[in-house]
């Protein structure tokens, strides 16, 4: 891909006492989709704010196209936001609320004109000039929002969850709206989220964040089938997260049983975490098995049949296109390719700090 | 649904009793003379010199005390709304804590504060500065007003204030705009309802208090709520103080209709 | 930095601005010196005063029962009000929002007049009740605004859902609701009882005699100076209240990091808001009950066995009162009024029925005139004896059978000057015209004392009704205006003690008392001659209580007590036996006290004028007061 664009280095950020962001790095790259993924509190929101100038860090550098943009003030800053809950200006028409930064910046009215409508034909929102902002939907409103920003023809668009009060029909049909948005304006859009599914659905990179620390940072199809901690595995998707331990390289001893896996480079008889994913999981005759189980819920969900299997006391979710009545005693068989041995976390700091150390 | 609204029955039958009916006696009174005639008089008396005069002291101060209400309330509701302090806290630190001190005591300390030999003149004097005089002056009288009514300009436009979402202040800075410009554009037009329903909370006991210009005016100084007060108290005549009391409404109509106007979800309100 | 900086200065402004009276007051209560413009001095001494203050302790009472039992029922009536409000149609809410705001935005003084008028039209007496009754009244908006947006959060659901799992209406509100709108609740009746602690304007207004809350107190304090007492009784609630807040405050729900934290904290401020929500509260409602018991049984009762007394303000000696309840069994309300204009109007209209009342001499003859006053049976009142016949002569003028009235005090107006601040001798009016005094003159706030002053000056009669006269004293009174440091009553006292001003017109039983405070200050008759005035007990037609009224005055007339209220007011006797138990040989011959009948060759008593001639003059005043 291209070059880097912004450029975090080592930012420190705390609120009383609590710290919020330890000793960040991070790159972005030009015409990026970048997605900051966590749980609430992980500083996900803190760091987008850093990056629009809202928040100042305690320590580090944000370098933006080469030059250090920390003491900027967001209004000199080539990026623009989209707030959570839009931050329309409810005292303004529509047109005025997208004409505003154009007015700031002392643009002609023929120019502010042809922007807004151009904004509001690519954001389908064509007609709306001069309704008010309470007038609108959620989802229109979040429209707006993004028009307001986009007609300053930032470098970066900064999203904060934009898509979080609204709807999940709405929020799909936004996802692919943003997609074809970044794609016709050719920017970076950096956008935080807690929905994994946002994230993997239109990212470029994921950058999965907990407790100010960084967990992983990859294309969505690396976070989602090589977590490399039990934090995104868990966090990412469902998974059977299993204490297990490494006999030997591409040997791990689970659920009571001997398992090849292709993991190399844990020691001998060292305790690890082994994920696996449900639909990884292959249910077959009890004798077929490596282990057997006992089927003890059933639920259909559609595209596939949602079990647990009860398995050396542990219960075990599974994905499966066939379906297993309750009571069935089956077998349980995993391809070495499918199971992803991790690091075993030696308290909850340590996992939060995961990969660095 | 049918029972809760049932609940107001007391409310109802007060607000008839000692709301709207006294408001009709003052009607009845100020449109009767003392035989029981109808008659105008009683609200021409507003145009005699001496009540004209005291009409137009009145508004003239009540004006001018608002005006500095609004100059000194505004910052201070804007600093106070950065500050995340805890509203209740602020409320009885303006508010409510003063109170306990009564009203009349309070007014009257700053006759200390003001004398010819009072504190100010003291610090004056300490100082080698000239002595001022400010005791019985119209600038006492506006200071009494802007001490008493100050907190009810902070409050509503302070509740305006913190009720702005922050990232609407966010997003005028992220889309461009400087500090005054954030302030002209987004800030104030946004805390108009809070600034109307300051103004009428001032500018309403202002124009109609008898007692500041009591004890800080030396009485030498007469407003239109010294000459009702006085027709109630002293005059012993009812019916013209009902009459002028009936003007005194029509600026009160007027500025609950700018209330209406401006503040429909009654976001400015004080408390 | 510089932002910050300047930011917490203008705080600190504010901050100065709103609590440096404050500060004043609270440094007041600690001064020794009674007038407000002197410092004598650290003392405590108020503060052991005030307790034995039965005066002041009753108008605390007053004051904070009325503020309780408005304030809850006030916080009762517009909590339901607010729910029946909330669950009306949009329409209907709009109005009676409207309606609610009206006692809020209406300026006090015609609430409280439109309440006035009321009680008076429904012959409510005022009094207690009335007062009640008004603060009620504008109590409950505060209530029913703190509590609707409290309303408006609370979700309809929450409502319904506990009706689903079975809880009666009143149970589910109770339980559900309720919990939800508490903080609206609690801080509207907060705020109703601090509104109805402070309020002056509609208490004026709607109170009756013997009834006073501390505003009121107050205020019929002003004129003739505050008692110091009053101070420390403000410094020990606002100093009670703060001590209370900080107490609240002290265990905030500060938003810790760490959760072991949290849950300490949440405990602690559990523990705390049982003892501010519960144990404080109820504290509060048993001292105030248990105040009111200890003070009710002082003083409340024998409510029919009363005399209703109506005197002009600090008049008479609290002890006589004390004594004459105690001889007599008989119980002593006591009002008091400023002027007899403000008297006058009030017995007029019968609102309130006194027993005893002592206007002066042209007031008496204004009374009589108006048929206001009943004949006094003398049979009851056998110490007119001591009474000098000279006085009884005197109130021929306004009471020529001597029927109505019984002469009390006299005394003439004159000009009380420092000799400090004046160059000349001083024996004319003509110095209160001197551009020389400018500011530093005191004039006195009553139409006929101002006008009286005047029309001496110019030679004429203090009871002219000659039109041209009238004027040409109104024109200098204009004149003198720019002059005036202010139109003051009793106040000439203070501010002459405390050096505020040069030159003063007073009474000269106030003169008596100014010299022993500062001796720098004296008393003279000016040449041109002034008033003679009496001021007589007479008995309302109304007066309910017209034998103990008698009694009352027969008391009064008593040597020792008459004795007894020279010490005391320092206002010359008419009762020739009293005057010779005076101890002080200087008080005794005071010809400020005592004058010869030189100096009051040029004086005359004030006679009513008629109504016509009184409207005259009060709109002659009116302009005056207005240019």
């Amino acid at each position: 891909m291209s070059n880097k664009l912004i450029d975090i280095v080592n930012i420190t950020k705390t609120f009383d006492e609590n710290v919020v962001l330890d000793q960040l790095d991070l790159y972005i790259r030009e015409n990026e989709f970048l997605t900051l993924l966590g749980p609430s509190g992980c500083g996900k929101t803190t760091l987008l704010r850093i990056l629009g100038g809202f928040e100042t860090p305690d320590s580090g550098d944000i370098i933006f196209d080469g030059k250090n943009i920390n003491k900027l003030p967001p209004n000199r800053r080539q990026l623009n936001t989209v707030f959570q809950k839009y931050a329309l200006f409810s005292h303004m028409s529509i047109a005025e609320n997208i004409a505003f930064g154009l007015k700031i910046k002392g643009k002609s009215k023929g120019y502010i004109q042809d922007k807004i409508h151009y904004a509001l034909r690519l954001v389908n929102l064509e007609g709306y000039e001069d309704r008010t902002p309470d007038s609108l939907s959620g989802g229109q409103q979040q429209r707006i929002a993004i028009a307001r920003a986009i007609v300053n023809e930032p470098k970066v668009l900064l999203l904060d969850e934009p898509l979080g009060a609204l709807d999940l029909k709405l929020r799909q049909d936004m996802q692919y709206e943003l997609i074809r948005l970044k794609n016709e304006l050719g920017i970076t859009f950096v956008y935080v989220t807690h929905d994994q599914e946002e994230a993997l659905t239109m990212s470029d990179t994921i950058v999965v964040m907990n407790q100010g620390y960084i967990q992983q940072i990859g294309t969505p199809e690396d976070i989602y089938n090589e977590p490399q901690n039990a934090f995104v595995a868990d966090f990412i998707g469902d998974s059977n997260i299993l204490p297990a331990t490494m006999v030997e390289d591409k040997v791990v001893k689970m659920l009571g049983s001997i398992w090849q896996c292709v993991d190399v480079g844990f020691g001998r008889n060292k305790p690890v975490d082994a994920v696996i994913r449900p639909e990884d999981i292959d249910l077959v005759k009890p004798e077929e098995g490596i282990i057997e189980g006992v089927v003890t819920h059933l639920i259909f969900k559609g595209v596939h049949y949602e079990m647990e299997v009860l398995a050396n006391n542990y219960e075990l979710l599974v994905h499966s296109t066939d379906m297993f009545p309750v009571g069935t005693e089956v077998g349980i068989k995993v391809d070495p390719f499918d199971i992803q041995i991790m690091k075993k976390p030696e308290s909850e700091d340590a996992e939060a700090v995961g990969i660095e150390e | 649904m049918k029972s809760r609204k049932l609940l107001s029955g007391p409310y109802l039958f007060w607000a008839a009793s000692f709301i709207i009916i006294p408001l009709l006696m003052i009607v009845y009174y100020g449109l009767t003379d003392k035989e029981g005639g109808f008659t105008l008089l009683n609200l021409a008396q507003i145009t005699t010199p001496e009540n004209l005069k005291a009409l137009g002291l009145a508004l003239l101060l009540s004006f001018i005390s608002t005006l500095i209400c609004l100059v000194l309330a505004y910052p201070l509701a804007m600093i106070l709304s950065e500050k995340n302090v805890n509203q209740t806290s602020f409320i009885v630190l303006i508010f409510i804590l003063p109170m306990w001190m009564n009203f009349l005591l309070r007014t009257l300390a700053w006759q200390n504060l003001l004398e010819k030999n009072g504190i100010i003149n003291s610090i004056l004097g300490f100082l080698h500065l000239p002595a001022q005089t400010l005791i019985n002056t119209p600038y006492a009288i506006v200071l009494g007003m802007v001490y008493n009514f100050l907190p009810f300009m902070v409050l509503p436009i302070y509740n305006v204030l913190v009720k702005i979402d922050k990232d609407v202040i966010y997003a005028a800075r992220d889309l461009g705009a400087n500090n005054l410009q954030t302030f002209s554009k987004i800030i104030l037009p946004l805390s108009i309802p809070g600034i109307i329903s300051g103004i009428t909370m001032v500018f309403v006991p202002s124009l109609t208090t008898f007692v500041i210009s009591d004890l800080l005016g030396g009485s030498k100084i007469l407003l239109i709520g010294n000459v009702i007060e006085q027709e109630f108290k002293q005059g012993s005549n009812w019916h013209v103080g009902s009459g002028l009391s009936l003007v005194l409404m029509i600026f009160i109509i007027a500025s609950m209709a700018l209330i209406a106007k401006y503040d429909k979800n009654g976001e400015g309100t004080a408390f | 930095m510089i932002k910050n900086a300047a930011k917490r200065f203008y705080l600190i402004l504010i901050f100065i601005l709103l609590y440096s009276p404050i500060v004043t007051l609270m440094v007041l209560s600690f001064n020794s010196s009674k007038t407000r413009s002197k410092w004598g001095g650290f003392t405590g001494k108020w503060y052991v005063a005030l307790f034995q203050n039965q005066d002041i302790m009753n108008a605390l009472y007053t004051t904070l029962i009325i503020a309780l039992v408005s304030a809850l029922i006030a916080t009762i009536i517009g909590t339901a009000a607010a729910i029946g409000i909330q669950a009306m149609k949009p329409k209907f809410r709009t109005f009676l929002m409207g309606v609610t705001n009206i006692p809020m935005l209406n300026a006090d003084i015609v609430t409280g007049i439109s309440l006035m008028l009321l009680f008076i039209a429904f012959h409510f007496s005022l009094g207690f009740k009335t007062i009640l009754l008004a603060h009620i009244t504008f109590n409950i908006p505060y209530v029913i605004l703190s509590v609707m947006p409290k309303l408006k959060q609370t979700s309809k659901h929450t409502y319904e859902a506990a009706l689903d799992l079975g809880a009666s209406p009143v149970y589910a509100f109770f339980k559900v609701v309720f919990p939800d709108i508490m903080p609206g609740v609690f801080s509207g009746f907060l705020l109703a009882f601090t509104m109805s602690l402070d309020d002056f304007v509609i208490t004026h207004f709607t109170k009756g005699p013997g009834v006073d809350t501390l505003s009121t107190k107050i205020y019929s304090e002003v004129r003739k100076g505050i008692k110091p007492e009053m101070y420390a009784l403000s410094t020990i609630m606002f100093v009670t209240v703060l001590l209370l807040l900080f107490l609240v405050n002290i265990t905030p729900d500060k938003k810790e990091a760490s959760g072991g934290k949290r849950l300490k904290i949440h405990r602690k401020h559990r523990v705390s808001r049982v003892v501010f929500r519960k144990v404080l509260p109820t504290a509060m409602v048993i001292v105030i009950i248990a105040g009111g018991f200890f003070y009710g049984s002082q003083n409340r009762d024998g409510g029919s066995n009363q005399v209703i007394v109506y005197n002009w303000g600090e008049y008479l000696d609290p002890d006589a009162i004390t004594m004459f309840e105690e001889e007599t069994g008989i119980d002593v309300v006591y009002e008091e009024y400023e002027t007899n204009e403000i008297m006058y109007p009030k017995i007029q209209s019968g609102a309130i029925a006194y027993d005893a009342v002592c206007p002066s001499d042209y007031m008496v003859q204004r009374m009589i005139e108006n048929d206001l006053l009943a004949e006094i049976d003398f049979d009851n009142v056998p110490n007119i004896k001591y009474i000098d016949s000279t006085y009884m002569n005197q109130s021929r003028q306004f009471d020529p059978e001597n029927k109505y009235s019984v002469p009390y005090l006299f005394g003439t107006v004159g000009i009380l000057y420092n000799k400090t601040m004046v160059d000349e001798p001083i024996d004319s009016w003509s110095v209160l015209w001197d551009e020389k005094y400018k500011d530093s003159i005191l004039m006195q706030d009553s139409v006929r004392d101002a006008f009286g002053v005047t029309l001496k000056y110019l030679g004429y009669s203090l009871n002219s009704t000659d039109l041209d006269e009238l004027e040409a004293a109104k024109k200098l009174l204009i004149e003198q205006k720019p002059l005036v440091q202010a139109y003051v009553v009793d106040q000439v006292r203070d501010k002459m003690i405390g050096n505020e001003a040069a030159i003063g017109v007073i009474y000269s039983g106030e003169a008596l008392y100014t010299q022993v405070e500062n001796p720098d200050l004296e008393y003279v008759i000016p040449k041109e001659g002034s008033n003679l005035w009496i001021d007589s007990w007479v008995i309302p037609k109304n007066a309910k209580h017209k034998e103990n009224a008698e009694k009352f005055i027969n008391f009064i007339c008593r040597p020792e007590i008459a004795k007894m209220n020279f010490d005391y007011i320092t206002y010359s006797i008419p009762n020739s036996e009293g005057r010779k138990l005076i101890e002080d040989d200087w008080m005794r011959n005071s010809k400020i006290a005592f004058p010869d009948p030189e100096d009051l060759k040029n004086c005359e008593t004030f006679q009513f004028l008629g109504d016509e001639n009184d409207a005259i003059y009060n709109q002659l005043w009116r302009e005056v007061k207005s240019k």
